[in-house]
């Protein structure tokens, strides 16, 4: 009888447990699990797009300070370079410049390196959760890591180049491949964060040579900024007069300069180029929808700021009525996140979970986010839910 | 019901739930889409030659956007070299505002394989 009726119990209380949200969830994580793409070198990313590369960071993978580079997520606008060899690539600097000057990959290498750990983030990472929502990549919170990036710095190549004092901005051109009548990527960054000793040309990431998915043989690194203003399989560097023009400057990755009305189209001139990233936190555990037995339970996650420090992190465990601190991790540095950790004894119910970061500027994550057409800079305070039972 | 009767009706029914997929009916919480494929519809061939020369299914497959959001994006796919006839420009546009609307449950994006990584041609120096 015993046996019947604990029997009994565990049926009806699984039943209970499972609510609907918490089912679709278990079961679209198996999904995706089981629907696998076969992709070398690229360890359990969540596939956005296959073709062209899309490739998300689960967040529960943010519990290292550097991210392994077959965990670093992977945002391609265009097709890779299918023909791009060490020895025939080419890096061009010219412009407003008194001498333009090529590099071969091995003169570069001749450069004195340079090594900073940052967070890159894609612009759009968290476009999935606007609403209403804006097209593009739909990232979750998995657009973002952090890797140990070296190379000479840009200022060393342009300095060789003798920049003009008319070069206002500093233009990169990538080698991806164009479909169709595709604009191509083409961006530029002001001068003065070119000549930023933070501002890379990087050959290697995390101690290896870049991988062709992180931009081999060479990218742009503009710590502290979007990801887009890195540019990968780097060819071209321009030192230019003005901002570049192109649709990737405007309308792409621009910010409306006040907030408006989710769902209202802003015009161009009431928006600003998008460069440092937000004040963000996420929840790297648990996971959303998670069922926990009471008891200890380490809420533990990363935080970043862009060009700023990250200052504090707070946890709620009451869906945002009290919040407590949480320690940040020793490791750190001037562009990359910290880590943070909270311990929390958990009694049984249902709990909403909430993490927010301040910056060293003063900033703090919003409870909502700045809705905008493009989708970019979600910085939102996280959350997850959870049963404990 | 004899205790055996109900186990067998408890474990019959985990059974279909996991092999059949059978899911209760909840408006609340609708089935996640798992599939990258194009539904069938009068502009599927369409949208499949026009759109996915460039890009993959599943770049269409996971937006969620309303007809003036998809109309905006057709036009601008257009310009960019998507091959549609004016007199079917209406009509995609209404294929994928139905099916990939702001209504229609999220879609869930399959993961990369957790393979051993393998050299990469162009990562060599």
């Amino acid at each position: 009888m015993n046996s019947r009726r604990t029997f009994l119990r565990q049926i009806s209380g699984a039943v209970l447990v499972l609510g609907a949200g918490s089912l679709w969830s278990s079961w679209a994580s198996a999904q995706a699990q089981s629907r696998g793409i076969q992709m070398p070198g690229e360890d359990g990313l969540l596939v956005r797009s296959s073709r062209f590369f899309d490739l998300e960071t689960p967040v529960e993978y943010f519990d290292t300070w550097i991210t392994a580079a077959p965990r670093f997520f992977v945002r391609n606008h265009m097709h890779e370079p299918s023909e791009l060899t060490a020895t025939d690539w080419r890096l061009t600097v010219a412009g407003e410049v008194e001498k333009p000057v090529t590099f071969t990959l091995a003169e570069l290498s001749r450069i004195a390196p340079h090594s900073v750990v940052n967070t890159l983030e894609c612009a759009g990472n968290g476009r999935g959760l606007y609403r209403p929502q804006v097209p593009g990549a739909q990232w979750g919170k998995g657009a973002v890591g952090t890797a140990r990036f070296s190379g000479p710095r840009l200022r060393d190549l342009l300095q060789r180049a003798g920049i003009k004092l008319s070069g206002k901005h500093v233009m990169f051109r990538g080698l991806d491949e164009v479909p169709g009548k595709v604009p191509p990527f083409i961006r530029s960054i002001p001068v003065e964060k070119a000549l930023d000793s933070g501002t890379l040309i990087a050959t290697h990431m995390n101690g290896s040579p870049l991988t062709k998915h992180h931009g081999f043989p060479a990218r742009a690194l503009v710590p502290g900024w979007i990801g887009a203003a890195s540019c990968k399989w780097l060819t071209e560097i321009k030192v230019l007069e003005s901002e570049f023009v192109g649709n990737f400057m405007s309308p792409g990755y621009r910010f409306p300069n006040r907030p408006g009305k989710p769902g209202e189209a802003v015009a161009p001139e009431d928006t600003h180029p998008v460069t440092a990233l937000n004040v963000k936190s996420v929840i790297a555990s648990p996971l959303d929808q998670a069922d926990l037995k009471p008891g200890r339970i380490s809420i533990h996650g990363a935080a970043w700021a862009g060009e700023a420090d990250i200052v504090k992190v707070e946890i709620s465990i009451d869906g945002g009525s009290s919040w407590n601190p949480a320690p940040l991790a020793r490791d750190h540095a001037h562009y990359a996140w910290r880590l943070w950790s909270y311990i929390w004894i958990a009694p049984r119910g249902d709990h909403r979970i909430l993490a927010r970061a301040t910056d060293s500027l003063g900033r703090t994550q919003p409870s909502t986010p700045v809705w905008n057409p493009g989708g970019y800079l979600y910085n939102a305070v996280d959350e997850v839910n959870i049963h404990v039972v | 019901m004899s205790f055996k009767t109900l186990v067998h009706a408890v474990s019959t029914m985990a059974l279909l739930f996991c092999t059949l997929q059978i899911w209760p009916q909840s408006p609340a919480a609708p089935k996640p889409v798992l599939t990258e494929e194009l539904p069938s519809g009068s502009m599927h061939d369409k949208a499949v030659t026009a759109c996915t020369e460039c890009h993959e299914a599943r770049i269409i497959v996971q937006q969620r956007l309303g007809r003036a959001a998809w109309a905006k994006e057709v036009d601008k796919m257009v310009k960019w070299g998507a091959v549609v006839d004016t007199s079917d420009r209406d009509a995609l546009i209404d294929y994928l505002s139905k099916n990939f609307g702001t209504d229609r449950p999220p879609y869930v994006p399959p993961r990369t394989s957790s393979i051993k990584a393998a050299p990469q041609a162009g990562a060599s120096r």
